[in-house]
């Protein structure tokens, strides 16, 4: 698997290279036949880059050709390491608990593009994210402290991912997680639809020109509408929920996503995300999807949830043991 | 390392539903595997140091997941011997996640369970 990674990593390196400087000949998509390019089939937005540009990088948004290598032997080797031990982490530690993390490193590792130059995934000279405005950190506080205060008496004390109703990966706009990394694309007669492989959905997107929902119409994942700027699919989302926020943001939040096909194996996926009420002003982040063998597996959440049983469960014995110590038996 | 900040999706809380202080290894025999979403579950019959038999319920990784990690559904047929590492669940009893799973031939594979805390990850 090792080698398997080298290997991607070159055709990252010498794809990224191109995209970052915007020099390469135009590559001419394959078009449907209404002639808009052919977005179509199974991808993958795993990534290395981090949203935020880690401390001590400054104004660097790319990483030159000698540093990106050095970064990518540091993780081969730790790779390589972890490989031959079996055990990459400490016994006891929540490291270890219990997702191997050179298997993480696997997954990731198997898109093409998984590497690339960016020191971080949200562009320009800052590659952080504004400091959030004082009312919105007041109101994720508020939300923080609300959530706190919940202990486990029931399932609905439990986070909407945990129950299996919204995910952080099919939301808007769409950031790899750990794993099921895999999206499929499907241009039909006025729409597209995007389906994300974790938890499932399908975001239908119209390109027929209608308005959005009437505004009081909120949704965990927002309302999607599209239109092609030249061979650029654009994605515009609002009447988001506040309930599934992204980044702290609240119900205002307005994403712009742009799916641009730069070669044969890649789409360029560029978002630009604004919420008056949460930063104060837009913030653009960019990645690299790259193509990957289908098919989606299903993710019937639902199906086998039972974690959600044990951790109430456990609750319930813990509660025992301590009334337990309490009571001094 | 370039994981910083990245945030790994727990999809669901780890120390919520298994106890990090109580690591186990079980050697036992494969009686049921349920590979369903969002977790699959392997059940082993373990025997007991008194000769008695408990049957253990182990989480692994969702059927995606273990697919391209290499199982298939024809890995763990009933009747399979493996000993399994990993951590038992809060109410004490036979639940447990597994980290991995060894099988008679030495063979060790990945069981990729329910996600640790997003704060773990960050390197």
């Amino acid at each position: 698997m090792a080698h398997r990674l080298l290997g991607s990593t070159a055709i990252a390196l010498t794809t990224l290279i191109t995209l970052c400087a915007q020099t390469s000949t135009p590559w001419t998509p394959s078009r449907l036949p209404d002639g808009h390019p052919d977005l179509q089939g199974y991808w993958t937005n795993s990534t290395e880059t981090p949203l935020e540009r880690p401390k001590g990088l400054g104004a660097q948004e790319f990483y030159t050709d000698a540093e990106l290598a050095a970064l990518i032997k540091k993780d081969q080797d730790r790779v390589t390491l972890n490989k031959d031990e079996g055990r990459p982490t400490e016994p006891g530690t929540t490291a270890d608990v219990h997702y191997d993390y050179t298997q993480y490193g696997l997954d990731r590792g198997q898109a093409k593009l998984s590497w690339n130059r960016r020191t971080s995934l949200i562009v320009g000279e800052q590659g952080t994210l504004p400091p959030m405005l004082p009312e919105a950190r007041k109101r994720n506080a508020e939300i923080a402290a609300k959530n706190r205060g919940r202990g486990l008496d029931g399932p609905e004390d439990l986070s909407l991912s945990s129950r299996c109703i919204v995910v952080a990966q099919e939301s808007v706009p769409l950031l790899s997680g750990g794993y099921n990394n895999n999206i499929q694309i499907v241009q039909g007669d006025g729409v597209v639809a995007i389906m994300s492989e974790m938890n499932h959905s399908v975001r239908i997107v119209p390109m027929d020109g209608r308005p959005h929902l009437p505004a009081e119409v909120r949704q965990f994942r927002g309302d999607s509408i599209g239109h092609w700027e030249g061979d650029t699919l654009v994605v515009d989302s609002t009447n988001f929920s506040a309930r599934n926020p992204f980044q702290g943001s609240g119900d205002k939040l307005h994403v712009v996503e742009r799916f641009t096909r730069a070669d044969a194996d890649t789409i360029l996926y560029r978002f630009t995300v604004e919420d008056p009420e949460t930063w104060d002003r837009p913030w653009t982040a960019e990645t690299a999807w790259s193509k990957v063998d289908g098919p989606i597996f299903e993710y019937a959440c639902h199906e086998g949830n039972y974690s959600l049983r044990n951790t109430l469960q456990g609750a319930r014995v813990a509660e025992k043991e301590a009334a337990e110590k309490k009571a001094g038996k | 390392m370039l994981m910083a900040g990245m945030p790994l999706w727990a999809h669901h809380s780890f120390s919520a539903e298994f106890d990090s202080n109580r690591p186990i290894k079980l050697r036992g025999t494969v009686t049921q595997w349920e590979l369903v979403n969002p977790h699959s579950w392997i059940h082993i019959d373990v025997k007991n140091e008194d000769g008695t038999v408990t049957n253990w319920m182990i989480e692994g990784g969702s059927p995606n997941a273990l697919l391209r990690l290499g199982f298939t559904r024809n890995s763990l047929p009933a009747g399979t011997e493996i000993v399994v590492e990993g951590y038992q669940g809060k109410d004490h009893g036979s639940i447990a996640v597994g980290k991995n799973i060894t099988f008679p031939d030495g063979k060790r594979m990945f069981l990729g369970g329910s996600a640790n805390e997003p704060e773990a990850d960050k390197k």
